[in-house]
């Protein structure tokens, strides 16, 4: 605490205060209130477990957005990525053949981690800018996409549905179901996501991905090698997405080339509203996840409050635009 | 002499690489598929090109004035500009006097909205244009859930953009009356002169007096203008607006810019280049969709292209 305030002039309270985690969870508390007061059987079990489900792929999506935006770059393939694995699963998968389901989580790893290398090599080792070159990747994941799947169909094996809600397979054992019903396969997903930066962030890997975002200059200086730093952050990121398309394919049991589209920009949005920097180097992947939350919540009271849905790209691009003046706006107006 | 014309060359070498790799492009088309090469095939691939030269227009002034400028949210200005018009016009010339206005004042509150943002706050350029992008899609599902959208562009409208004199499409006019204007302002007058100087070095160019922020906000406006501009000429081509018309135009845009051979980091710009690299990417959709590749291939080869260009390009100013 001491040592936090040795650099500033302001009182202690209010360094808790203005700290980006410390408003964005303000904001949670807010509209978790205000659902819970829109939503007639908010803390039912059946609920709960509704929300995680459709509240999970953004979480993940979010997650990988900070972690490469904390790496000081940033990831707007993110949605075009997500539809390819989906159509890579679905067209690896025979309905019926089981055994065809391990062989397309397997291809759609490799393809995940050859999608994080591509976008690293451009960003790391041809340092092309982020943006950029993740703008010309996203259109070449749709292209593959479109060619395995111009229209949304395909078909994956009943097992899948695991990642989804296990007592929806046939002969199940009920143990399995039970559990599925008290605990759904998103969150799980969610808190493998969360065990997987666990450990990448008590690593090397995880101090050089802050040291490069906050500094890269420096940062290569002090013999980090930057750009292979980048293309792990990216794998990471690859890795979340993965994750979020083994649900969805779980959920619909099909594959769709332009269905992530929408949510590149909400993950890169719910990381800034999570008190991620978007300069790089600062902020918290869990803390990602409460930015998703508060989207999420945020979507669900448009719904509530019976705006037509057409709103609801309008409100989202609204949002990205203050979460990320806010912190600019208030360090003009402190400065004066 | 003979330094004359490799400086000649080392000026011009991206836009020549451009108009080989056309040249390619054709010669290739011509020979496998028929039809390729006809008077009304070529004229017609320009055609269709000049509307993502125009939009190309709008990246390549953001992106001269450097600090990472791009505009994604071009497409749904166009859009949202000719979804409001087609009411207004309902098909007379007598409205598209108030069209226009509309045009003019949708483009510039957009582009003054980019602009402040990306300047004066220093928010990245991308994600701001990016989540105008969906403001302005948010607006257009808005206004167009659960109505049909009525309306014609006004019959001089269509003249100009849909129509040909002859075999020549009239929309090449207004391409080459822009060229000729964007050249001159660009090099000859002093405008071009502090565009490309905050580009080139924004340190520089504010030590020399020039107000860098203003600058860069106002070549979003006159992006967020001319986008819209663009709008009502793609009504007029087309006949009738809807929800989607411009978005497809957003990526090949930035792509022609590249493809022209205009640095992405700022401070220079060739308009003849960067349509050119327009023309490169019509004649490569025609060709995969001669193949039979349609959507998959187009923007599978807009992607590699984009990224192995800028892969070679990059290399330029890669310095450890």
């Amino acid at each position: 605490m001491n040592k936090n305030n040795q650099n500033s002039s302001r009182p202690a309270l209010s360094n808790y205060v203005f700290r980006p985690e410390f408003s964005s969870l303000l904001i949670l508390i807010v509209m978790f209130t205000i659902t819970a007061i829109l939503q007639e059987n908010f803390f039912t079990l059946k609920s709960i477990v509704r929300n995680i489900n459709a509240f999970a792929p953004l979480i993940l999506l979010a997650m990988g957005a900070a972690v490469v935006i904390i790496s000081g770059g940033i990831d707007l393939s993110a949605g075009s990525a997500l539809s390819l694995f989906t159509c890579v699963l679905t067209t690896v998968m025979k309905k019926s053949d089981p055994i065809t389901g391990v062989y397309a989580i397997l291809v759609t790893l490799a393809v995940a981690i050859l999608v994080g290398v591509v976008n690293g090599f451009g960003i790391g080792y041809l340092r092309i800018p982020p943006v950029i070159v993740t703008f010309a990747t996203s259109y070449i994941w749709l292209g593959i996409g479109l060619f395995l799947r111009p229209t949304p169909g395909g078909e994956s094996v009943e097992w899948f549905r695991i990642f989804y809600n296990p007592g929806m397979i046939e002969g199940i054992h009920p143990y399995i179901k039970q559990f599925g019903r008290v605990i759904p396969p998103a969150l799980i997903l969610i808190l493998a996501a969360c065990l997987i930066w666990f450990i990448v962030s008590k690593t090397r890997i995880g101090r050089h991905i802050y040291a490069v975002g906050s500094n890269s200059e420096s940062a290569y200086a002090s013999g980090i090698n930057t750009a292979k730093v980048q293309m792990q952050a990216c794998i990471i990121n690859s890795i979340f997405i993965f994750l979020a398309a083994l649900f969805f394919v779980g959920q619909n049991q099909s594959g769709d080339a332009r269905m992530g589209d929408p949510l590149t920009l909400r993950a890169i949005a719910s990381a800034i509203v999570g008190g991620v920097a978007i300069s790089g180097g600062k902020g918290s992947v869990y803390f990602a996840l409460v930015g998703a939350l508060i989207l999420n919540f945020v979507n669900k009271i448009i719904f509530f409050a019976d705006i037509s849905t057409a709103y609801q790209t309008l409100v989202s691009g609204l949002i990205v635009i203050i979460a990320i003046a806010a912190p600019v706006a208030y360090t003009l107006y402190s400065k004066e | 002499m003979n330094l004359g014309i490799s400086m000649f060359f080392e000026r011009y070498k991206k836009i020549i690489v451009a108009f080989i790799l056309i040249v390619l492009l054709f010669a290739l088309g011509g020979i496998i598929v028929p039809n390729f090469l006809t008077v009304e095939q070529v004229l017609f691939t320009l055609k269709l090109a000049s509307f993502t030269a125009l939009f190309a227009l709008c990246q390549m002034i953001v992106i001269a004035a450097g600090g990472s400028g791009l505009d994604l949210s071009v497409g749904y200005a166009a859009t949202l500009t000719a979804v409001l018009t087609a009411s207004v016009m309902d098909g007379q010339n007598a409205n598209l006097g108030a069209a226009i206005l509309i045009a003019l004042a949708l483009g510039s509150a957009i582009g003054l909205a980019n602009g402040a943002l990306v300047s004066f706050l220093e928010l990245p350029p991308l994600v701001v244009t990016m989540a105008m992008a969906n403001i302005l899609q948010g607006i257009v599902n808005a206004y167009t859930a659960g109505r049909n959208i009525t309306g014609r562009p006004s019959p001089i409208l269509a003249t100009l953009a849909a129509k040909s004199t002859g075999k020549f499409p009239n929309i090449l006019f207004i391409l080459f009356t822009i060229t000729v204007l964007v050249m001159i302002v660009l090099n000859k007058t002093k405008w071009g002169t502090i565009l490309f100087g905050v580009g080139s070095n924004e340190t520089t160019a504010y030590l020399s007096g020039i107000n860098v922020k203003a600058v860069r906000c106002v070549v979003f406006v006159i992006s967020g203008i001319l986008a819209s501009l663009t709008g009502l000429l793609l009504i007029g081509n087309m006949g009738i607006a809807f929800k989607d018309m411009a978005s497809n135009y957003v990526m090949p845009s930035i792509a022609a810019v590249v493809v022209g051979g205009v640095s992405l980091t700022g401070g220079d710009g060739n308009y003849i280049g960067v349509i050119l690299g327009a023309i490169f990417l019509q004649a490569l959709t025609n060709l995969l969709i001669a193949f039979g590749l349609g959507d998959a291939g187009k923007w599978l080869a807009f992607g590699i292209v984009l990224y192995v260009l800028l892969s070679f390009y990059a290399s330029d100013r890669r310095s450890r």
